[in-house]
């Protein structure tokens, strides 16, 4: 595997820019939009504004800003869940997000049975799932509640699920947004750890965290956010120095 | 192509995909699977009942008449109302993580096709039962089944994305396919139809695709395979259709649910 970085870019970001309608009072039916039509009343919410964003191989780069600044919508951008109003995103590699954790988790069904579940929308077929599983429930140290229906399991448990499966999908970038928050210390300092194993082995990752430490800790790029607009981009130190002047 | 490629990296997404909507359906009934026998059984009693003792159809073999049709339209009959919320049934994950949201609609289709193949049984057993049996006309059944996919399948294509958008298709398609129900020739002969409205009715896909079931399997004859397959390729076009308009639709659908 190539470590460090290269200068291969793998996100692209050009002149990005994504607007929310939101609506007063939505309406949803027909009948709704006949008879209220005025009541469609909406402001045009601008998130982000002529983005323009390089992120190279083996690059790991910290989002940081006050909430609402835009840095999930950023990370939505780019895994594809939403698509921009303008402007244009190339990624170049197989990309894993992280923003919610456990997406298509069922209840019903066994910790084991979900990661197949899990693993599948993240795009693996089954021998790929089964060549990873033993990983998958070691870094969980869920042990022998593997098989017990995750309906029963704790939200901590849940998420140390969750996380074991994402962070083994094997992708070439990753995006990680704020879930560190959940585990407790001994499980978020080996995610970090994990995280910063996947860095030396030249993965690319774009990191949302509150949290100033595990950004100094893990990246060596930071991006500060505000108001949906790029603020400062560069070193990590000297971005967290000025965006925690500001925030005083 | 794109899209192909796509369902082939997320095939195992795919799988349990369908597999999670054919287990779902009876998960929690008594019964489970059976149903798919059950519910097709009790529904060709009361036709086959009402119809040639109250309202006197005077079709020989009623029974058998209507078993062919009745349990290929309810194949298409459950994949179209089941088409509007198969985008909103999963906003959970659509919201959370990035797959063809196309595999949404493909598993409402197959798993529905599964289940209609395991009703065939039925329609298998009538036949033996009933004396008719199975002719060498059986062969042309899977080009049948396919035609009848790919139209499903267009069809859920563009009800399941228009939906999410309005929300009020989904309560209308029920009643629209209680209509369409009665414009197709199941519970009686196509050429029972006035000759003036034989023109309108032929653009119905429907009307073709039963009746083909029909003369396959209870007249025992060849469809017109020249006239399949133009209906085949028209039912290509609608599924391109389709996919076009589900593919303008599906970039907002994590912003509209």
């Amino acid at each position: 595997m190539k470590k460090g970085k290269s200068e291969e870019v793998v996100i692209k970001v050009s002149d990005v820019s994504k607007n929310f309608n939101v609506y007063y009072d939505k309406a949803n039916t027909l009948k709704e939009r006949v008879i209220f039509f005025h009541r469609n009343k909406m402001e045009v919410r601008k998130v982000l504004k002529h983005i323009n964003l390089e992120i190279k191989k083996g690059e790991t780069v910290a989002l940081i800003g006050v909430n609402g600044s835009g840095k999930s919508t950023l990370l939505k951008l780019l895994t594809k869940i939403i698509y921009p109003n303008g402007g244009n995103i190339e990624i170049n590699g197989k990309l894993t997000s992280l923003l919610e954790l456990g997406a298509g988790f069922h209840p019903d069904f066994s910790g084991r049975e979900n990661i197949y579940f899990n693993a599948s929308i993240f795009g693996l077929n089954k021998a790929e799932i089964d060549r990873r599983i033993d990983d998958i429930i070691a870094f969980s140290e869920l042990g022998e509640y593997i098989d017990n229906p995750i309906r029963t399991y704790s939200s901590g448990m849940y998420m140390r699920l969750a996380f074991a499966v994402a962070i083994n999908v094997d992708a070439d970038i990753l995006l990680i947004d704020e879930v560190l928050a959940v585990g407790d210390q001994h499980f978020q300092e080996k995610c970090l750890n994990k995280m910063k194993e996947l860095k030396s082995e030249g993965k690319t990752m774009v990191f949302v965290s509150h949290s100033m430490d595990a950004v100094k800790f893990l990246c060596d790029r930071a991006i500060w956010l505000y108001q949906g607009e790029i603020r400062k981009d560069g070193k990590t130190e000297k971005v967290i120095e000025e965006y925690l002047e500001e925030c005083a | 192509m794109k899209l192909l490629h796509e369902l082939y990296v997320y095939r195992e997404f795919l799988k349990t995909s369908i597999r999670k909507e054919f287990r779902g359906k009876y998960k929690k009934s008594f019964l489970g699977v059976l149903w798919s026998f059950i519910n097709p059984l009790l529904q060709l009693l009361v036709y086959a009942l009402v119809f040639p003792f109250i309202m006197r159809v005077q079709v020989e073999n009623y029974t058998m008449f209507l078993v062919v049709a009745l349990i290929p339209w309810n194949f298409f009959n459950a994949t179209v109302c089941q088409s509007t919320s198969t985008i909103i049934a999963s906003s959970g994950i659509i919201k959370k993580v990035y797959f063809p949201r196309a595999i949404l609609p493909i598993s409402n289709v197959t798993s529905n096709f599964l289940n209609f193949l395991i009703s065939c049984i039925i329609i298998v057993v009538a036949l033996f039962v009933s004396g008719i049996g199975i002719g060498p006309s059986i062969i042309y059944l899977p080009l049948i089944m396919l035609l009848q996919y790919v139209f499903s399948l267009a069809i859920s294509f563009i009800l399941s994305s228009i939906t999410v958008y309005i929300r009020d298709l989904e309560y209308f398609v029920s009643v629209l396919m209680m209509l369409w129900f009665y414009l197709t020739p199941v519970l009686y002969e196509i050429n029972m139809i006035p000759p003036k409205f034989q023109a309108l009715f032929n653009l119905n896909p429907m009307v073709h695709i039963i009746t083909a079931y029909r003369q396959i399997l209870y007249y025992q004859q060849a469809p017109n395979l020249l006239y399949i397959l133009g209906i085949l390729i028209a039912c290509f076009v609608l599924l391109i259709v389709g996919n076009f308009i589900f593919h303008r639709c599906e970039k907002k659908f994590a912003e509209e649910l």
